[in-house]
């Protein structure tokens, strides 16, 4: 009887981690969605200290991501935006970031996230899922794998999406935090303004056309 | 201190007090921003997303330059009517 037990848990456990999962949506097999920079195309970075929260933001952020519908760990693709979109709201904090201390926009002049993979893929609804995505995060000439925490929804092209841009879309919503050390940036100049750690959001929105 | 250096003194003291209440009321940032983010909703998708506007935000750092040009400002004009008083 125990064994009978654990062999129905371990077909249980199986089918819930060994099949593949995805959208339930009207399109199948490789999709690709483009994002074009716009409003809400956007990355943007939070970073608190004891004398100051300070945000920033580009509405800059293009790429592409390609993966199969039935299956969402095969996501791959980049992402990606130029250091001189980013804006804090405060004049000179955008030129030290912009600065040699800082991002060095000169040499390195695009941040990106080039994808890899999905894993820990949860099923919200037929159009919604959760996921880890893994990829390589480059900044400041250096490049380090990192994992953003997304909600992905996917819109079968309908009247009230073609209002938006024709074709299916794709909404991403990430996070993920970064350590300014790991991409060799000391922020001597700007003192205790930034913390070390740095929390980035990204909004995307996408069409397979 | 003679009638003009006081009144010297206390427009200063009076100019510096109002620029820190100018910046408490502001919010008592420590730089100043010329605009902020605001979050908008996406209505297709139920998510948010950001937005600058134009907004300006009285810093600490505007608040030490007027109080250092009114410090300077007020010396200079203590040290001329402590003159005038001399001649006199």
């Amino acid at each position: 009887m125990t064994n009978l037990i654990n062999i129905i848990t371990s077909i249980l456990f199986l089918s819930v981690f060994s099949f593949p999962q995805g959208f339930n949506v009207k399109a199948s097999g490789e999709q690709t969605f483009n994002f074009k920079p716009g409003d809400t195309n956007q990355a943007s970075f939070y970073s608190t200290t004891t004398l100051e929260d300070v945000q920033g933001l580009t509405k800059e952020l293009s790429g592409t991501v390609t993966f199969n519908v039935k299956d969402f760990s095969t996501i791959h693709g980049e992402v990606s935006f130029p250091v001189l979109s980013l804006n804090t709201g405060i004049e000179k904090m955008v030129k030290d970031l912009r600065s040699d201390a800082w991002l060095n926009a000169d040499k390195y002049p695009v941040i990106s996230f080039k994808l890899k993979k999905a894993v820990n893929i949860k099923q919200v609804s037929d159009s919604k899922i959760e996921a880890d995505v893994i990829g390589d995060f480059s900044l400041h000439g250096v490049t380090k794998e990192d994992t953003a925490h997304a909600t992905i929804t996917y819109l079968d092209e309908s009247p009230m999406t073609q209002q938006r841009m024709p074709g299916d879309l794709l909404g991403v919503q990430a996070k993920f935090n970064i350590n300014l050390s790991d991409y060799n940036i000391k922020h001597l100049l700007l003192g205790k303004r930034v913390a070390e750690k740095i929390d980035i959001s990204v909004n995307l929105v996408g069409s397979n056309k | 201190m003679n009638k003009h250096q006081k009144i010297t003194l206390l427009i200063g003291l009076g100019i510096i007090i109002l620029v820190f209440i100018v910046w408490f009321s502001y919010g008592g940032e420590l730089f100043t921003k010329t605009q902020v983010l605001i979050e908008k909703k996406d209505e297709l998708f139920g998510t948010t997303y950001k937005e600058w506007q134009n907004k300006f935000i009285w810093g600490l750092d505007y608040t030490l330059y007027i109080t250092g040009a009114t410090v300077f400002l007020c010396g200079i004009l203590f040290l001329i009517f402590r003159k005038k008083k001399a001649i006199q």
